[in-house]
Order: structure tokens, then C-alpha cells, then sequence
């Protein structure tokens, strides 16, 4: 075979390949990201729109250091293994996370709206041994954690709360 | 074919030796993973291993080592060897070649470390901060360069179907891995966990799966000595996984926070995956012909057919579980979990075991060194896989239907994560046997680099063949 149908046959492959890469591309990535609800805000995403250095914005970095995404997912579907979780999530709510805290796995349970469900001084407990309120949990102790790191983790956890515009959703 | 140059050799032994070391590694951190799930204390003795290997530091390496230092370097070495095969042209920039292989195991220590410091992106399996993913671009974009310039340098006129495969994998991965490590880094929220999700699939679909397949469509006709069954039916499997892998990322948002139509354009393509799965079966079972008895006799070929048969069924499951209703209950438990390493370890782990038993002796002249442990290495991994993942998919459906019952937080969901232990302990048991398998495989390359009987001439000709 001579060089030049050897370079008929690769560019039509190339380009095949590349365009339906692209079509798959544009169809999953792009126009969503230019759906409108993915570009507006609700009250949720503002409550989550966290300035910088604010503690609960500071514990946000912390959850995220430690890993915390790696078992607990943050966002609630309209089926019945999420009917007691709270409100269901919508795009807008998450118009400012970055990054997205949505998560894959629920080794541990779901924490969207955790901020309703316990106090500081519940997760001033459990942070440090969770077997002390959990007798036969799997979470790590987060006992190695600075005093200010503590701190603004639980003030991320409890500013995960509904705003009262989306409670009955 | 031609027999394989001292550079190439140089070349893929960096690559293969390297990929060895990182699978025990990456399985380490992923056997302490499991005992963590168990004895949660594990580990935490002192300050210093309790921060630097907690459990949310260290699984994203453990998913990443696995990733990129094992499958991605086992691959990247495979291609270094079976394209020189096929288009009977030495490789092009052997040094470049051997230097991309450095500067690879280089990223992979960097992105331990740094994972378990801490520093982390969290988008799946991109978790590797942005100045490393400029870093793993280039090389990879240089490896793919030295691909498709010794493919367009070829003396071999016919384009074997293996090299279809390759070529498609080598265009997608760079384009991959830019919208997961750097087009994430610039949108927020949904729109940022949809192309994080489009890389963490396809890397997956176009890149292990795509590269594996060529894999055993090399492989599989020189082990079981019989032609390739159907280069027709390859070529639509090719192209139909080309056209409807792409659009999977969002099934991994299903019933969640996107619009519907979007699950939709996400499941439909899904469900269309079992066309190009079923080709390279069809493919396999079809080139087996005759052959069934080559099985009991080569423990390469066994490899080969059995990730082939477990790439079957993870094609099968993933289609299922991305319904809406399966989503329901199987999203976010133990399933998911026994279906990734389906694909990764029981698929295509064992694919690159038979190309490694298979190349090492044209490597170094040598003999595999023992046939029994070979044969270990299989019925090892094959009993902790299988115990794995039977305990992973039932604990997931456990999870998801107690779930259902309003067992989502508190004691109520404590309860589920105790009821789980005895999967828990199987799991970890599980993956010890897969663990010592992987031993088993390191020390027997180990000594048949040493201790391998040499190769007659006769057996060197036909050794690369």
C-alpha cells in the first residue's frame, strides 16, 4: 500500500472518531451546562454561596480535605430511598458549589440538609469518636482534627439546611 | 512478525515492570480500604498514619494508582509491544518512549502523595490537582503521538481490527482527561458534576475498555490458534461504541438533580451498549470454535476468555442498574461498587495478565517460570473476585431496599452499616485471596526474568508471533 492511501484510510477514522466523540460531547456536557436551570440560583444555592473565609466556608475546604464526599453524598432523589431525607434536589440549589459535593456512595448517609438533624455539640461528639454516639459505626474518629478545623466543620454541617421557600418541596 | 528491538524491549519492560509494582501498591491501599470498613481503627496508630491514611484521603488513590499507575501503564506498555507487531514497523521514538515511562511512574508517587495530603479536586478518579493534570496530559498526548506515527510509518498493509481500537482510544483519552481535570476546573455545580461524570465514565468506556478489546482481539486468535472469527462484526462493534459510549456520563446523576430529558439522551445510549458488547462475545465464542480444549492446556487463554465473559456480564449489569427504577434501589450502595471492579479487575485486569504471560517470554528470552503458579494466579483471583463481588452485590441490594424502609440517617441507617459487617468481613477476605493472587503473579514474573528457562531458537522465532 502506498503512503498516500495510507493516509486516505487515518483521516477519515480520525474524524470519524473525534465527531462522534463531540456529538456525545455537546449532547451530555455542553448543552446541558446551557440549560436554564442549570444557570440559575435558588435560595439554597445562596445560602451555599459561602464567602471566602466565612467558617462555614472554611469547614467546606475541610470536608473536602478529609475526604468526607468520598462516603456521604449530598443530594436527594424523588424515590422512596430518599422519602425522609428532606427536601429533593433541584439544579439551582448547587448554582455555587465548586466544587459539587454530590457524591457516589453512601458508606455513609446522605447530607444534604444534615443541618437539620443534629446540634453542634452532636457533632462536637461525633466527630471526635462516632462510636460514641454510633456503637458499631465505620467512620473514621476525626479526633486529629485542629480545634478551628472542628469548629468550622460543624458550622459547614449546620448551615446545610433548607431555606424555609423550598421546606415542603 | 518481526521480532522485537532492543529498544522496544527497553521500552516495555519499563512499562510492564512498573504497571507489576503499582498493582501491589494500589491493591495494598484497596485491601486496607476493606479492613478500615471492618475495624475502623485500623491503622490509627499515632497521629501521623491516622490523618495521612484515613479512609477519605486515601481511596481516591487507591482508585487512582489502580487507574492510571496499573491498567494505564500495563496499557501503555501493550501498545509499545503489539503495535510494533502488527504494522511490522519498529517504534518510532523509542527514547522519547522510555523517558514518557519515567516521568509516568513520577506522577503516579506525586499523585499519592498528594492525595494523601489532602489536596484533591474531588471529581472521581481526576482527584489529582491541576498542575498534575497538565503533567499526565503531555505524557499522554506523547505517548499517543508515538502510537499513530508508527502506525502511519507501517509496512503492513492490512489495518488489523486491534489497531482500530487503539487508535480510537489514543484520539479519546487526551480529549478525555481534558474535560474531566481541566474543564471541570472552570464551571460549578451540576454542570461541573456532568463533565466530571462524562470523563469518569468514558475513561472507563474509551480509553480501559476500547484498549482492552483490541487486547483480546490481539490476543485471542495466537492463543487459541485459530483466525479471528468475523473481522465485519468487530469493525460495527467498533463503531457502535464509538457512537454510543460517549453518552453515558449522566446515567451517574439518575432520578437526581438534571432535567429529564438528559437522563433519557444518558440511559437510552446506555442500553444500546449491550450492540457493541455483544460483537466482541460474538467475536470470541466464535474464534473459540473448535478450540474449547486449548483452555485446560494455557493459562493465558483462560485469562482472556474468562475477562471476556466477565466484560460480558459487566455490560450486562451496567445497562440494567442505569433504569430508573434499579437506579432506585442499587444507586449508592455495595453494588456499584462490586460492578466497577468487575470491569476493572475481572475484565480487564485479567485481559492484561494473558498479554503479560503471554509477551514476557519474547521479552526476556525466557520461559515463564512456573506453570503452577500460574495457575494459582487465576483460581486466586478468580475465588476472591467472585467472593468479592457476591457479597458487594448482595450487601447493595440489602442497602438499597432498607433504605426504602426510611432506614436513611441515624440509628436507623446505623443499623443497616452493622447488619452489613459479615459482607463487610467476606469483602475483606475476598480481596486478601485477590491480594495474594497479585503476590503470586509479581514473584513469578520475578523469577522467570531470572530463572526462566532460556528460549530455544526455534521457540524465539515463534515467540513473537
Amino acid at each position: 500500500m502506498s503512503g498516500q492511501s495510507k493516509e486516505r484510510f487515518m483521516k477519515p477514522f480520525i474524524i470519524g472518531a473525534s465527531l462522534l466523540f463531540f456529538i456525545g460531547v455537546t449532547a451530555t456536557v455542553v448543552l446541558p451546562f446551557y440549560d436554564e436551570v442549570m444557570q440559575r440560583e435558588n435560595a439554597n444555592a445562596k445560602i451555599k454561596n459561602y464567602a471566602i473565609d466565612s467558617p462555614e466556608y472554611r469547614g467546606r475546604q475541610v470536608y473536602i480535605r478529609e475526604g468526607c464526599h468520598v462516603c456521604h453524598t449530598q443530594f436527594v432523589r424523588p424515590v422512596k430511598a430518599d422519602s425522609s431525607l428532606g427536601p429533593v434536589s433541584v439544579p439551582e440549589d448547587y448554582r455555587h458549589d465548586y466544587p459539587h459535593m454530590l457524591g457516589t456512595v453512601r458508606t455513609g448517609s446522605d447530607l444534604t440538609w444534615v443541618g437539620t438533624r443534629w446540634n453542634e455539640q452532636w457533632h462536637r461528639v461525633h466527630l471526635n469518636n462516632p462510636r460514641q454516639v454510633f456503637p458499631g459505626s465505620t467512620m473514621p474518629r476525626y479526633d486529629y482534627l485542629s480545634d478551628q478545623d472542628t469548629e468550622d466543620l460543624i458550622a459547614y454541617l449546620m448551615s446545610l439546611k433548607p431555606a424555609p421557600s423550598t421546606e415542603g418541596r | 512478525m518481526t521480532a522485537i528491538t532492543h529498544n522496544e524491549n527497553r521500552v516495555v519492560r519499563l512499562f510492564f515492570y512498573s504497571s507489576i509494582t503499582w498493582l501491589l501498591i494500589g491493591m495494598t491501599i484497596g485491601l486496607i480500604l476493606a479492613i478500615k470498613y471492618v475495624w475502623p481503627d485500623f491503622l490509627v496508630w499515632g497521629e501521623f498514619l491516622q490523618k495521612y491514611l484515613s479512609y477519605g484521603r486515601i481511596r481516591p488513590a487507591h482508585t487512582h494508582i489502580l487507574l492510571f499507575g496499573w491498567l494505564s501503564m500495563a496499557y501503555a506498555g501493550g501498545l509499545f509491544y503489539i503495535i510494533p507487531q502488527l504494522t511490522r514497523k519498529s517504534l518510532e521514538h523509542p527514547r522519547l518512549a522510555h523517558a514518557i515511562g519515567i516521568l509516568w511512574n513520577i506522577y503516579i508517587v506525586a499523585a499519592l502523595v498528594t492525595l494523601c495530603m489532602g489536596y484533591t479536586t474531588t471529581i472521581e478518579y481526576a482527584e489529582p490537582t491541576w498542575p498534575l493534570d497538565v503533567y499526565f496530559i503531555v505524557l499522554v498526548a506523547g505517548a499517543a503521538y508515538i502510537c499513530f506515527k508508527t502506525i502511519a510509518k507501517r509496512n503492513e498493509s492490512q489495518l488489523y481490527v486491534s489497531l482500530w481500537y487503539f487508535m480510537g482510544s489514543l484520539i479519546w483519552l487526551p480529549f478525555l482527561y481534558i474535560i474531566g481535570n481541566i474543564v471541570t476546573y472552570f464551571i460549578t455545580g451540576v454542570p461541573q458534576a456532568l463533565a466530571g461524570w462524562f470523563y469518569g465514565h468514558n475513561v472507563i468506556g474509551l480509553w480501559f475498555t476500547t484498549v482492552g478489546v483490541g487486547f483480546i482481539y490481539y490476543l485471542l486468535p495466537l492463543l487459541s490458534k485459530n483466525p479471528l472469527y468475523s473481522h465485519k462484526l468487530s469493525l460495527i462493534g467498533f463503531w457502535t461504541i464509538a457512537t454510543f459510549y460517549v453518552w453515558n456520563g449522566p446515567h451517574h446523576l439518575q432520578n437526581g438533580p438534571i432535567p429529564a430529558w438528559l437522563m433519557k439522551a444518558g440511559v437510552i445510549p446506555s442500553v444500546l451498549l449491550i450492540i457493541p458488547v455483544w460483537t466482541v462475545l460474538a467475536n470470541v465464542f466464535g474464534t473459540m470454535k473448535g478450540k474449547w480444549h486449548r483452555i485446560s492446556e494455557s493459562v493465558p487463554l483462560k485469562f482472556v476468555v474468562t475477562g471476556a465473559i466477565f466484560y460480558l456480564i459487566t455490560c450486562l449489569q451496567g445497562p440494567f442498574q442505569s433504569l430508573m427504577q434499579p437506579s432506585a434501589i442499587l444507586k449508592f450502595t455495595n453494588w456499584i461498587i462490586g460492578h466497577a471492579h468487575m470491569a476493572l479487575f475481572g475484565a480487564f485486569s485479567f485481559v492484561l495478565f494473558a498479554l503479560f504471560y503471554h509477551t514476557l517470554p519474547s521479552l526476556t528470552g525466557r520461559k515463564i517460570y512456573s506453570e503452577a503458579l500460574m495457575n494459582w494466579h487465576f483460581w486466586l483471583s478468580i475465588i476472591g473476585f467472585l467472593i468479592f463481588a457476591f457479597t458487594t452485590w448482595t450487601a447493595g441490594v440489602m442497602q438499597g431496599f432498607a433504605w426504602t424502609e426510611g432506614k436513611q440517617y441515624g440509628v436507623p441507617f446505623l443499623e443497616v452499616v452493622v447488619s452489613l459487617q459479615p459482607f463487610a468481613i467476606a469483602r475483606a477476605i475476598g480481596g486478601v485471596l485477590m491480594f495474594i493472587g497479585q503476590i503470586v503473579f509479581a514473584y513469578n514474573v520475578r523469577r522467570s526474568i531470572k530463572d526462566g528457562q532460556l528460549l530455544s531458537v526455534e521457540e524465539k522465532s515463534t515467540s513473537t508471533a
